[in-house]
């Protein structure tokens, strides 16, 4: 069914590997996702989980250096961008799917104005007067909360918030239809960050963007995500709402994850941490990856396929204990 | 009971290009010995600069510490070596705290070394124990920092930090470099050791959540100044400065069902260079009117509780 | 080596360019990357390095030789068979006085190499002494010795060099001399650099905190760390510095006559470079590939202490 129609997003089987030394490092494994015009999914996991990659995939800016294979599709409104020639590439990127970076420091060059940086962007995809790409920029700074009178000031003069929120007026200024944000809060203050996820809810309602919220934050998740997938080791092992996830979280790790963040409403004298550490990502496991780490693991697990199993519509999880309730 | 560590009107002054940075401005402060002080505030807002005056990796620039009594300030070259025994810190970046040209036993050990009063045997006996406390395994002894993870990396860190058995520890945000589920371990482990050792924490963190986890006290920090103190329970129930109850509207929770009302603040962050007299919040405060800029009063509006607000009382109620 | 074979899940136009990544050598995992093990299998494992190390090891051990080995003195005057082109008698040919440049070019590859060495020895052992305190002390020491090394970086090092030859004369010990104290603002620098980004390190407030002498961190926690760009840095500095001795002697100002040194040997002969290119050739290429030997090295050593621990 999924096929006959075509979705606005979609990866499919995405594998990625790195060399490093004389190793073969297995960053993303095997990992489907898709997403519907407009929508929001949240992409969550730990350091080294793979997170950052699946981004970089999609925009095929990953160091040419380090990859040893890009395998499986990346359909973006039906069209395979693995596949895509450079140019045609260069005329998507930045148009019409464009990336946040996590440190906005690195994101702006810092010998030009933030204005001619978001107008010359602009005038890049749209062949337009260098008048009318300013006035676009302008538009852009005013909606993410910054005057005219600062349009004309270097990087430098602005503060990691509001640095931030030039990098979202750079990325939202082509309106782009697909927007991968990787941890563009986790460089700023709480109550900076709460005014940048605010103003990034307030964008996604008014333009209809679509985006990939990459995150290791499950709070940030909750507050602006419709969907949720839970990345560990390369692989998806839970994905589904909002709600699935947060109300019925089923995967032994991603119950782990809950668990171990110390409540803000409860008093608990020890947090349960989740015992180990992730998996060696040069090896191919053909049993669960979370096997070592879980607590409920047993004899059977080592013989897991690591098929995800649909718990109830759209909810799958990645361990066949799922539906015998663990 | 005694406080074992004390500010009074604490200060610490940097000179940079473009005047005097007010890294931490009056700070007054009590430690009670067994407890666990929480410092939060956001970067920049100088509580790694009080951790490390107090601790005297910093000389301060005006005012009193005083540990177990003593003026720290004051001390000579032999009662500062004696202080820093009992005084350690715990470092947030695993990464830069450990001399990557070090192995894990050379590290732990090398404090027991430079103490003298240890023999060959004891020093390794106690090497070996250290290991085993903080949990790092035995067949790790020989490794360098770059292979272990970031986990691992700071339980070394915990265990050179108590080699010589400490009685305060500043902990510089030590699990804000580490994941959800390696956090939770370290803090468990630091925890454990306080309950085990009596030992003193100054926790500095900027998570609201690690904060109420662990601290007994939490100390508020805003560009240098104190804007709010008191118990754990009392500043998340009754949370009185404006900057606070903002700070904790803030946080993100996972409880998807009952939206928190966030209080979104506007307006931008002073300077910390040569900031003048009063209150530094006022530019981004919804209750500042210009008598804010004039000066700044400490008061104990609840018992325990102070706040650095002139108009606390008016904002709250009381 | 087999796995390099078992690589190959590409299919995309986007992944053919991923092949072209220059891959590290493969290096038995087990060695510990930073000890001295590693870094020898590393260097070892450059073909440039064994290049440059092979020739090395040739040009000096026949220098040391050349005496016992050569038919020729090298300053041996031959007026038969003066300017005669390389032949079996004399392979490289002779120059204009007939001497036998074989025996003049293996005896004088011990000027350049003993110039470069020794010369990069001293100022590597001066600059990196005021750089570690420059940066450990900072404040008015720093800038007392960095402005004072700052006069010696206005001047190209060459012509410095020149002017510290004319005050001191020619001679051998002179030019080394010369090239030394030309080359100590560079190390110095680069040592103050490598300080001032290792004190800023956690480690070392850490040391602080457990009681190290002043004198301990700096040779136990800073030095050691900062060491590696510095050994790189004395591979170039050699191959610059001999440069520096056959460019002096060239001029005239370095090794004199009748000590056969490669610049002055190009010196001398320059004048028949149209009608016996050999005798400005031969010396020309041995200096060229000494430098270059030293530059590989160099390199190797470059890539192999490169602490890219964290990934």
């Amino acid at each position: 069914m999924a096929e006959s129609k075509e979705k606005f997003f979609e990866l499919r089987n995405l594998t990625v590997k790195y060399h490093s030394g004389s190793s073969i490092i297995h960053a993303v494994n095997d990992v489907s996702l898709d997403l519907n015009a407009g929508e929001t999914l949240g992409l969550v996991g730990e350091t080294g989980a793979g997170k950052t990659t699946i981004a970089k995939s999609i925009l095929r800016i990953l160091s040419e250096n380090s990859v040893e294979s890009i395998d499986g599709e990346i359909l973006f409104e039906g069209r395979r961008i693995l596949d895509m020639e450079d140019k045609e590439m260069q005329a998507i990127r930045g148009k019409s799917i464009s990336m946040i970076f996590q440190d906005p420091m690195t994101a702006l060059n810092p010998v030009k104005t933030v204005l001619s940086q978001i107008a010359e962007g602009y005038k890049l995809h749209h062949n337009c007067t260098k008048a009318e790409a300013n006035k676009r920029a302008i538009e852009m700074l005013e909606m993410v909360g910054i005057g005219e009178d600062r349009a004309e000031e270097y990087p430098h003069q602005f503060s990691g918030g509001m640095k931030q929120r030039v990098v979202i007026a750079l990325a939202l200024a082509c309106s782009p239809r697909l927007l991968l944000a990787d941890e563009p809060t986790t460089a700023l203050d709480v109550t900076i960050q709460a005014q940048v996820l605010d103003l990034i809810r307030d964008l996604r309602n008014k333009l209809g963007t679509a985006m990939i919220l990459i995150t290791h934050d499950l709070g940030v998740v909750a507050e602006v995500c419709d969907k949720v997938a839970v990345i560990y080791a390369g692989r998806i092992i839970e994905k589904g709402t909002l709600e699935d996830i947060y109300d019925h979280p089923t995967h032994p790790y991603t119950c782990g994850l809950f668990a171990a963040l110390p409540d803000m409403d409860k008093d608990v004298d020890r947090l349960s941490p989740i015992e180990g550490l992730p998996p060696d990502p040069s090896v191919i496991r053909d049993h669960c990856d979370f096997l070592e780490r879980c607590p409920y693991a047993c004899e059977k697990c080592k013989k897991f396929d690591n098929k995800m199993i649909e718990m109830t519509e759209g909810h799958f999880v990645r361990c066949w204990k799922a539906n015998e309730e663990v | 009971m005694a406080a074992l560590v004390e500010t009074q009107d604490l200060k610490k002054y940097f000179k940079s290009g473009a005047g005097l940075v007010h890294a931490v401005d009056n700070i007054s402060l009590k430690i009670e010995e067994g407890e666990t002080v929480g410092l939060v505030g956001e970067s920049g807002c100088g509580k790694s600069t009080l951790g490390r005056t107090l601790i005297h990796l910093n000389e301060s620039t005006d005012g009193k510490i005083i540990f177990n009594g003593k003026d720290v300030t004051k001390l000579n070259k032999k009662q500062m070596k004696d202080f820093r025994k009992d005084v350690q810190m715990i470092f947030q970046d695993p990464y830069s705290s450990l001399n990557p040209r070090e192995t894990v036993s050379d590290i732990i050990m090398e404090p027991l070394k430079l103490d003298g009063s240890f023999s060959r045997e004891e020093i390794k006996n106690r090497t070996r124990e250290l290991m085993d406390i903080v949990g790092i395994e035995k067949r790790l002894r020989m490794s360098y920092p770059h292979e272990l993870d970031g986990g691992r990396r700071q339980r070394v860190g915990i265990a050179r930090a108590l080699a010589l058995k400490p009685k305060f520890i500043v902990c510089d945000e030590p699990v804000s470099a580490l994941d959800v589920s390696i956090q939770a371990q370290i803090l468990n482990l630091l925890m454990d050791l306080q309950k085990d050792m009596g030992l003193t924490y100054l926790f500095i963190t900027h998570d609201m959540s690690v904060v109420k986890h662990i601290s007994n006290q939490i100390c508020v920090m805003y560009l240098g100044q104190m804007v709010e103190m008191c118990d754990k329970k009392e500043l998340f129930a009754y949370p009185l400065h404006p900057y606070t109850k903002a700070l904790l509207s803030a946080i993100p929770t996972t409880d998807i069902h009952n939206r928190k009302e966030r209080i979104i603040l506007k307006g931008e962050i002073k300077s910390p260079i040569n900031p003048g007299p009063g209150c530094r919040f006022a530019s981004r405060c919804p209750y500042a009117d210009e008598s804010c800029n004039q000066g700044v009063q400490a008061c104990e509006v609840r018992p325990g509780h102070y706040v650095v607000c002139n108009k606390a009382k008016e904002i709250n109620q009381l | 080596m087999d796995d390099l074979k078992k690589r190959h899940g590409r299919h995309h136009g986007y992944h053919e360019k991923g092949r072209k990544g220059k891959r590290r050598h493969h290096i038995d995992p087990s060695i510990k990357p930073g000890s001295a093990k590693y870094i020898w299998a590393s260097v070892s494992h450059n073909k440039g390095a064994v290049f440059g190390m092979v020739f090395l090891a040739l040009i000096i051990v026949l220098s040391l030789l050349s005496p016992y080995i050569c038919k020729y003195n090298y300053s041996a005057t031959d007026f038969a068979s003066m300017k005669a082109w390389p032949s079996a008698q004399h392979w490289f040919g002779t120059d204009d006085l007939g001497r036998d440049i074989l025996s003049r070019v293996l005896y004088g590859a011990r000027y350049t190499l003993i110039i470069g060495l020794l010369s990069t020895v001293f100022s590597a052992i001066v600059g990196v002494i005021m750089g570690a305190i420059a940066g450990y002390f900072g404040g008015i020491v720093d800038s007392c010795l960095m402005r004072f090394l700052d006069l010696f970086q206005a001047f190209p090092s060459l012509v410095l060099a020149m002017a510290f030859c004319a005050v001191f004369g020619t001679g051998v010990d002179k030019c080394i001399l010369a090239l030394g104290i030309t080359g100590i603002p560079g190390f110095a620098r680069l040592m103050r650099a490598n300080i001032l980004r290792i004190r800023n390190m956690e480690y070392i407030e850490a040391a602080t905190t457990i009681n190290c002498p002043t004198w301990k961190i700096i040779a136990q926690h800073i030095i050691p760390n900062a060491v590696s760009p510095i050994i790189v840095e004395i591979a170039m500095s050699v191959s610059r510095n001999g440069l520096a001795a056959s460019s002096l002697s060239f001029l005239g100002l370095g090794v004199q006559e009748p000590k056969p040194e490669w610049g002055q040997m190009l010196a001398a002969t320059r004048n028949y470079i149209r009608d016996f290119p050999y005798m400005v050739i031969i010396p020309g290429i041995f200096i060229v590939l000494t430098v270059l030997s030293f530059n590989l090295i160099g390199d190797a050593f470059r890539d192999a202490l490169d602490p890219n621990f964290k990934d």
